[in-house]
């Protein structure tokens, strides 16, 4: 199959990706910043959990305003949470332009733009895709303003996506920020391959969490972590542990505290009960910003566990020809490079999901 | 758009076009650099319906490119600086020249260098493979190191263009140019005089984007190449310089890009003098869109009662002062 693949020169009824135009089914604001964005397709091929879409982020006339929409149709479903932030304040090491700036709304995305797929539903043949995004520039800005009925131009599904292993007994579904979303979809699949999983999202701020937060007691416990009830992952029976920057919800700190503390708990005397106490049945899924990817992937290996990335780089064409989104790779086991050396692999064909110890990074 | 509706045709105008010995059935390309090795695109487009497909840019050997960020998007278009990335001729031959094959539409090779012995010994190889029936010098990648200077100096170019040329027997020599210059019309005629059977322009236009939180150029090379929509006039008015200045006289063929992404782009192009069209940048959003712009071709010559392609090109009209 991957032969056939490789060597296909025009896209047949079964590709395993193409070019789609998706209608909007909802858009709804789920906090400050995040959009959950559903997009119907009448098809669309076999998807994993880590695959993303390439969006076109402007309407069919090509303007950048979306037609009118304003934000009348969108529910904000916490009204807690309904406070007009307009002013991002980007934590350290990000440096992104101000919404407020009237020309910079105005531009109009080029290129598309990539989004992890954040969850799938099929209805007799037709599909549903949620995107989950942050408004953070002109492409998102687009995205923002849809309303029901729109269409909207999806290339996808691209990439390589997690892979969960025969062996896995618990997975630990680490997201910060916008690396949440392809955990969500993570967290159905390790459900129905009849696995475990906790999750651990990291936010900015309480109001940055995209996740729907219920009080009640979730199913599971957390290894002595506060554990909240997100019900994108109670759903599947899984706790959730929410560390944010300023200690708005959860505990304060970075995502990977957490994680370590639970690890090194899991090493001794467990609630989980894993099977093999070196871990080997533990593995870590990790998307977020590049920073805390690194300092994942960091506490994995000291730890030694195997740690999943999904990484996220600018790219223009998401399907392999541009090279722009390059990572330093420098193999696993049969395939490492020696010492020293490294080679560009490609985030949005080669990934964007890689073995962290695949990276020179 | 909406104001050209398509009338009845009478018989479907036709779009081949013909570059030196090459025969296209449309002069729709690829543009180097933005359609990967070979059919990269294979489940978003049918590359088979294609006039012509050009690589992405193969040196003697293989290339790693610059680091990140390589790319950045700016007002309609976008800058980058890949640094030639590649493959390499070896690895190309081997396990890219069987896939193009299998497209059955001419295939033209791009070939960068830093030295005219890189040009010549990729040149020379590449003459001898069946498959490949043109050969695209890029003398003018603003991105790496000197990659300038063959293409923005008429000497040098020259120079260039006659020791390759002595090399390649079979293969159209493609001579791509670069808009860094303050007459493209200078180093056309030298490519030309020099053995160039085929002109293709324009390249990207050095750019630069700046970071303003970091007070720092965005991309890691500092500065890239600008491509897409945003550089469209300017790549039109130089086709239309070369065109009339050089090529027309020589009976050389243009191929002409910079900014193509609808048919309309396309008729601007012809009108100015281009035989063949490359689409770059745009393919990123659609890889589809060399045959929207053919179909959207074919509808354009039926209503203006046309039956061959050939008739619009270099058929611009003197300017006229508004009625
Ligand atoms: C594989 C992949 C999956 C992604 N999944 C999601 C997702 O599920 N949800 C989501 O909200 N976002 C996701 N992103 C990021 C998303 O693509 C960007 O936020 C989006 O492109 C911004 O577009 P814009 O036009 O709104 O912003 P722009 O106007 O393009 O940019 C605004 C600012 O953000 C910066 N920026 C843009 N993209 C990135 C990036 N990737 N990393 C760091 N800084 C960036 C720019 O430099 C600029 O300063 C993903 C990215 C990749 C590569
Ligand atoms: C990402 C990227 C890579 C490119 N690589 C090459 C290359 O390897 N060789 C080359 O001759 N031109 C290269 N180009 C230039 C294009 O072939 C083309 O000349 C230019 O982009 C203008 O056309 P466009 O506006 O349609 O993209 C590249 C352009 C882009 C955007
Ligand atoms: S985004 Fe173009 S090669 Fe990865």
């Amino acid at each position: 199959m991957a032969g056939l693949i490789n060597e296909r020169v025009k896209p047949v009824g079964d590709s395993p990706r193409g070019t789609y135009d998706a209608r909007v089914v909802q858009n709804v604001r789920i906090c400050t910043d995040h959009y959950r964005l559903t997009l119907g397709l009448g098809r669309f091929p076999a998807s994993t959990p880590g695959q993303f879409v390439q969006i076109e982020c402007r309407g069919a006339e090509g303007g950048g305003s979306g037609g009118g929409g304003g934000n009348s149709e969108f529910r904000i479903q916490n009204s807690e949470l309904a406070t007009e932030y307009r002013a991002i304040e980007w934590g350290p090491g990000l440096s992104r332009p101000a919404l407020h700036d009237p020309d910079f709304l105005k531009a109009t995305a080029y290129l598309r733009r990539p989004f992890s797929i954040a969850a799938r539903r099929e209805n007799g043949g037709a599909v549903e895709i949620d995107i989950i995004h942050r408004v953070v520039g002109r492409g998102t800005h687009w995205m923002e303003t849809l309303e029901r009925g729109q269409e909207v131009s999806v290339i996808g599904p691209l990439g390589k996506g997690f892979r969960i292993p025969e062996q896995l007994e618990l997975a630990l579904l680490v997201g910060g920020g916008v690396g949440i979303p392809p955990m969500i979809y993570l967290a159905e699949a390790v459900h129905r391959a009849g696995k475990r999983a906790v999750a651990f999202v990291g936010a900015q701020r309480k109001d940055l969490v995209p996740l729907t937060i219920s009080p009640c007691s979730p199913a599971a416990s957390g290894e002595g972590e506060p554990v909240l009830n997100a019900t994108e992952f109670a759903d599947y029976g899984f706790p959730t542990v929410v560390s944010t920057d300023d200690g708005s919800m959860g505990t304060k700190g970075f995502v990977t505290g957490a994680l370590r503390k639970f690890i090194e708990k899991l090493k001794s005397n467990s609630e989980f009960r894993i099977q093999n106490s070196e871990l080997a049945g533990v593995v870590v899924y990790c998307c977020g910003p590049t920073p805390m990817m690194k300092a994942t992937a960091k506490v994995c290996a000291e730890l030694g566990v195997v740690c999943q990335v999904s990484l996220e780089q600018p790219m223009a064409c998401g399907m392999g020809t541009c090279q722009s989104c390059v990572v330093k790779w420098r193999g696993l086991d049969a395939e490492r490079l020696a010492e020293g050396e490294w080679k560009y692999k490609l985030t949005c064909t080669d990934g964007p999901v890689f073995d962290s110890r695949e990276l020179a990074w | 758009m909406n104001s050209t509706q398509i009338k009845s045709e009478v018989a479907t105008p036709s779009l081949a076009v013909r570059i030196g010995k090459m025969r296209l059935a449309n002069p729709l390309m690829t543009a180097s650099g933005t359609c990967g090795y070979a059919n990269e695109y294979g489940d978003f487009a049918d590359l088979t319906q294609f006039g012509a497909f050009v690589t992405k840019a193969i040196s003697k050997t293989p290339r790693k490119g610059n680091e990140s960020y390589r790319i950045v998007e700016t007002r309609a278009g976008m800058l980058n600086a890949i640094g030639l990335a590649n493959i390499g001729l070896e690895a190309f031959l081997r396990d890219k020249l069987p896939l193009l094959e299998k497209m059955h539409v001419p295939v033209i090779v791009n070939v960068p260098g830093w030295s005219i012995e890189d040009y010549v010994d990729v040149a020379a190889e590449l003459d001898q493979q069946a498959i490949v029936q043109g050969i695209e010098l890029n003398v003018s990648c603003p991105n790496v190191k000197n990659g300038m200077s063959f293409g923005t100096d008429p000497v040098r170019l020259h120079e260039l263009v006659a020791a390759v040329k002595k090399r390649v027997q079979r293969c159209e020599l493609i001579v791509k140019l670069s808009p860094n210059v303050s007459d493209v019309a200078v180093t056309a005629r030298a490519a030309v005089e020099a053995g160039a059977t085929c002109l293709s322009l324009v390249n990207t236009f050095t750019a630069m984007a700046v970071d303003i939180e970091k007070q720092r150029p965005v991309l890691a090379n500092g500065t890239g190449g600008l491509s897409g929509p945003a550089i469209k006039p300017i790549a039109v008015f130089m086709t239309h310089r070369v065109y009339t200045e050089v090529a027309k006289k020589h009976g050389i063929p243009i191929i002409g890009m910079g900014g193509i992404q609808t048919w309309q782009d396309a008729v601007e192009f012809l009108l100015a003098g281009a035989t063949g069209l490359a689409v770059g940048t745009a393919l990123f959003i659609d890889p589809n869109i060399p045959n929207q712009i053919a179909a959207g071709l074919r509808a354009y010559l039926g209503r203006k009662n046309l039956v061959d392609i050939n008739q619009l090109i270099g058929a611009l009209q003197p300017a006229q002062p508004a009625a």
